[in-house]
C-alpha cells in the first residue's frame, strides 16, 4: 500500500459518487484533524483558559474517534466511552476553571509560564 | 448522498470552528468558537447512529461546560492583565514541528491501513446509539467506570468547592 492509496477515498468524496455513506476514514480524518488543532492549542496558547479550550478540542476529537469505531465495529463500547470521556472533560473544566479563578484573585498574571513555582 | 452533504458541511465547520478557537486572541470569541465545533461534531455524532451521545454532546458541552467557560470570563472580565515578556516563544518551532510530524504520521497510517472495510460504505448498524442500549452496556459491562466516573464527578466538585474557599480567605473574607 501506498500514499496513492488515499486518492480512491477523495474521488469517492466528490459529487455524483455512487456510494451513499461516510466511510470511517474520513470520519478518523476529521478527528485527526480535530486533535492536530487542540495539540497545536495546548503547545503555543499561554493564557491558561485559551488551553482547556484546546484540551476540549482534543477531547472532542477522540470521542469522534471512539464513537466512529463503535458504528464500524456494531457495538456500543465506544459510546460508553465517549460519555465517560465527557465526565471527565466536565470535571477537568471544574477543576481548571477554578484554579485560574484562585490564580487570578492572588493578582498574579493569567499565563502558564509564570506559573513556575513547583519548577523542579 | 445526502449524508455525505452533510458530513461534508459539519466536517468542514468542525475544523474550521477549530482553527478559529487555537487562533483567536480573545478568550470570548474563542469560546463562542468551541461551541460552534461542538455543535459541528454533534452533527457528525448524529450520523455516525450516536443520537443519545449528541444530545449529552449538545446539553452537557455546549451547555454546562461553555457556559462556566463563559461565565468565568465575564467573571474575570475587565480586569487589566499584566503583559510579560514572550519567555518561551523562541520554543514555538518545536510546537510546530510536534504537529506537523503527528500530521504526517496520522496520514501514513490512514494511507496504508489494512484494515477491512475502512474506506468502504459503512455497514448496517444495530441499535447501538439509543439511550438503553448504553444504560444497559454501562450497568451490564462497564459497573465499574460507571461508579468510578461518580467518584470522579465527587472529587472534583469538593476540589472546586475548596479551591474557591481558600481564594476567599487570601482576599480576606470570611
Amino acid at each position: 500500500m501506498s500514499l496513492a492509496s488515499l486518492a480512491p477515498l477523495v474521488d469517492a468524496a466528490a459529487v455524483g459518487d455512487p456510494q451513499e455513506g461516510v466511510p470511517l476514514a474520513l470520519y478518523l480524518a476529521v478527528s485527526g484533524g480535530l486533535f492536530l488543532l487542540g495539540l497545536l492549542g495546548v503547545l503555543t496558547r499561554r493564557n491558561p483558559l485559551l488551553l482547556f479550550l484546546a484540551v476540549e478540542l482534543l477531547l472532542n476529537s477522540a470521542n469522534l474517534a471512539l464513537v466512529g469505531f463503535s458504528r464500524y465495529w456494531n457495538v456500543t463500547d465506544g459510546h460508553v466511552f465517549a460519555l465517560v470521556v465527557m465526565v471527565v472533560a466536565a470535571a477537568e473544566v471544574v477543576i481548571g476553571l477554578g484554579l485560574v479563578v484562585a490564580v487570578f484573585r492572588q493578582r498574579l498574571a493569567l499565563d502558564v509560564d509564570q506559573m513556575s513555582s513547583m519548577k523542579g | 448522498m445526502g449524508e455525505r452533504i452533510v458530513f461534508t458541511i459539519a466536517a468542514a465547520s468542525a475544523l474550521s470552528f477549530g482553527t478559529l478557537v487555537v487562533t483567536l486572541k480573545e478568550p470570548f470569541r474563542a469560546t463562542v468558537a468551541l461551541i460552534g465545533t461542538l455543535l459541528s461534531v454533534a452533527v457528525l455524532f448524529l450520523l455516525l447512529a450516536a443520537p443519545f451521545v449528541a444530545a449529552i454532546q449538545v446539553i452537557v458541552y455546549a451547555g454546562a461546560i461553555v457556559v462556566l467557560f463563559l461565565f468565568v470570563i465575564a467573571y474575570l472580565g475587565e480586569r487589566p492583565i499584566v503583559e510579560i515578556g514572550d519567555r518561551l516563544g523562541r520554543y514555538q518551532a518545536f510546537a510546530w514541528l510536534a504537529v506537523i510530524g503527528l500530521a504526517i504520521q496520522g496520514f501514513v497510517v490512514l494511507a496504508t491501513t489494512q484494515l477491512p472495510g475502512v474506506r468502504d460504505d459503512p455497514k448496517q448498524v444495530g441499535d447501538i446509539g439509543s439511550p438503553e442500549a448504553i444504560g444497559r452496556s454501562f450497568i451490564d459491562d462497564y459497573i465499574v467506570a460507571f461508579e468510578a466516573t461518580s467518584l470522579a464527578l465527587l472529587v472534583a466538585a469538593v476540589g472546586a468547592v475548596m479551591l474557591a474557599k481558600r481564594a476567599v480567605k487570601s482576599e480576606g473574607g470570611r
